[in-house]
C-alpha cells in the first residue's frame, strides 16, 4: 500500500491540519521512542520502515502516520523478544486502573541518543568501476518483489538516463533483512514524465530517483 | 478518505485516547525494564522541538544567497557545507542541494514513505507524509504546485526528486528580487519550510530589520 506514486483518488494535498508535524504530544513521544529503540538495537529486523510496509493495506490507510510507527515499534519489539505479546495490554490495564506510569532516568542513554541523532553516516564513495556513467540510458528491471524495495512500481520497466553516480550502498531489498551484501553503486536516474505517465495536460517534467545498480539494466541507445 | 481534518489525523482504528494510552504503555513498559529512559525520550522530543527544524535550512539558504563561495560548496558538497553551520545527523547522511533557477524548479517527495532531510528541515509536515502528496507529486506536479499557490511558466522544467533511496534533498530557492542589501537574518526570515521542499516560493515579506 505504501508504494503510492501515481495513484488516483486521494484528493487534495492541502488540507487543514496538514502543516503540523505532530497533532498530539503522544506522537512526538512515539517518534522519540522509535529513535531510542533503533539506536539501542532493541527491535528485530527488518527496520521500522520495512515493518510498516507489512501492515495490511486497509490498516495502513486507516492509521495515522504515528499510529503506524507505534504499530511497527511494537511488532519489532515483540519479534526480538524484548516484549511479550500481552505486555502492552497489561501495562494499559495498570494505567487505566490509575497506577502512575513507571519512569526511568538514564542520562547516558539520553546523551547517547542525541549524539546518535546528530551524527551523519554517509554512504561509501562510488567504486572506481561502475557499470553506468552519466548520459547512459538505462532501463529499470521489470520485477515484483514481495518484500522491501526502494524501486517504486511506477518506474519499473521505464527507460531513463543516468545523471550522476551518488555513491555505494548496500541493497536495501536484502540488507534490511540482515543479509550481508556488498555495497553497490547508486545512480541518480532521470525519467521524462512522458516515459512514465504518457502525455499529460500538466505539461512535461522530469522525475529523478536514486537507483541501486541491481535495479537497472542497459537500455538500447 | 475524509478531508474533515481537525486536530485528529484521519480515521482512527481505535479511539484516539486508546492509541494515546497504548503509546504511553509501551514507553512505560520499556522504562520499567530500564531499556528506554524517560529522559532520553524527553531529550529527543526537545531536540526536534527546539534545535532541529526548518530554521536550520533557512540559515543554509540565506548563507548561500549572500556568499557565492558558500553556495558553490553547498551545490558540490552539501554535507560539508551544511556541517559548516553545525547541522548534520540522522536522515541527512547523504545530502544533495538542488538550486532553482529561472528555468528549473525543484520539488521533493518520497512516494514510498516520508524521507525528508531532518537536520535542515526537522520532521516532515503531515501533508508531506500523506497519500495525496505521495501519489500526485510525481504524476501531476503542476496541479499540486497550483494547490500550494505556485504557478510556474510552461517553459520552466519541473524536476521532481523522489527521495525514496538514501539521498536527502534540500531545495535552494531563488533569492527574491527586492531583497538586495538585506541582512542574512532578514533573509532567513523569508525562507519558509515549503520553499525548501519546493512547494512554495520564499515569502515576499518586508525585512523585519535591515
Amino acid at each position: 500500500m505504501h508504494d503510492m506514486g501515481g495513484m488516483h483518488g486521494f484528493g487534495q494535498v492541502t488540507a487543514p491540519g496538514g502543516e503540523l508535524v505532530f497533532h498530539k504530544p503522544w506522537e512526538a513521544r512515539v517518534f522519540a521512542l522509535h529513535m531510542v529503540v533503533d539506536f539501542e538495537g532493541l527491535g528485530a529486523r527488518p527496520g521500522g520502515r520495512a515493518t510498516r510496509e507489512q501492515m495490511h493495506p486497509a490498516d495502513y490507510l486507516a492509521a495515522s502516520y504515528y499510529e503506524r510507527w507505534l504499530w511497527s515499534a511494537e511488532q519489532r519489539l515483540e519479534r526480538s523478544g524484548t516484549i511479550a505479546p500481552d505486555d502492552v495490554e497489561r501495562m494499559m490495564q495498570r494505567l487505566r486502573a490509575g497506577e502512575p506510569a513507571p519512569t526511568h532516568d538514564d542520562h547516558e542513554l539520553a546523551q547517547r541518543t542525541v549524539t546518535g541523532l546528530r551524527t551523519a553516516r554517509p554512504m561509501d564513495p562510488p567504486p572506481a568501476n561502475v557499470r553506468f556513467g552519466p548520459g547512459q540510458r538505462v532501463r529499470v528491471k521489470r520485477m515484483h518483489p514481495a518484500g522491501h524495495t526502494r524501486c517504486p512500481r511506477y518506474v519499473r520497466g521505464a527507460v531513463g538516463v543516468v545523471d550522476a553516480v551518488r555513491g555505494a550502498d548496500r541493497l536495501p531489498d536484502r540488507a534490511t533483512y540482515g543479509e550481508k551484501v556488498a555495497p553497490e553503486p547508486v545512480y541518480s536516474v532521470v525519467f521524462e514524465s512522458t516515459e512514465l505517465w504518457g502525455p499529460s495536460d500538466d505539461g512535461a517534467w522530469t522525475i529523478r530517483l536514486d537507483m541501486w545498480d541491481s535495479y537497472l539494466e542497459p537500455a538500447a541507445e | 478518505m475524509s478531508h474533515q481534518h481537525d486536530d485528529h489525523d484521519h480515521h482512527h482504528p481505535r479511539p484516539a485516547s486508546e492509541v494515546e494510552l497504548r503509546a504511553q504503555a509501551l514507553e512505560a513498559l520499556l522504562a520499567e525494564r530500564g531499556l528506554v529512559s524517560t529522559d532520553a525520550i524527553d531529550a529527543v522530543v526537545e531536540l526536534y522541538e527546539q534545535d532541529i527544524g526548518p530554521q536550520n535550512g533557512a540559515r543554509v539558504v540565506a548563507r548561500a544567497w549572500v556568499d557565492d563561495a558558500y553556495r558553490g560548496r553547498l551545490l558540490t558538497d552539501a554535507n560539508g557545507a551544511i556541517a559548516e553551520l553545525g547541522f548534520e545527523g540522522t536522515e541527512g547522511d547523504n545530502m544533495v542541494v538542488v538550486a532553482n533557477t529561472p528555468s528549473v524548479h525543484n520539488m521533493v517527495v518520497c512516494t514510498l514513505c516520508s524521507c525528508y532531510p531532518w537536520p535542515v528541515l526537522g520532521l516532515p509536515p503531515t501533508w508531506y507524509k500523506s497519500p495525496p502528496y505521495r501519489a500526485r507529486a510525481v504524476s501531476e506536479p503542476r496541479a499540486v504546485l497550483s494547490e500550494f499557490g505556485v504557478e510556474l511558466d510552461d517553459e520552466v522544467e519541473i524536476r521532481v526528486w523522489d527521495s525514496s533511496a538514501e539521498i536527502r534533498y534540500l531545495v535552494l530557492p531563488m533569492r527574491p528580487s527586492g531583497t538586495e542589501g538585506w541582512s542574512e537574518a532578514a533573509l532567513e526570515a523569508i525562507v519558509t519550510r515549503d520553499s525548501m521542499i519546493g512547494t512554495a516560493l520564499p515569502a515576499a515579506l518586508q525585512p523585519a530589520s535591515g
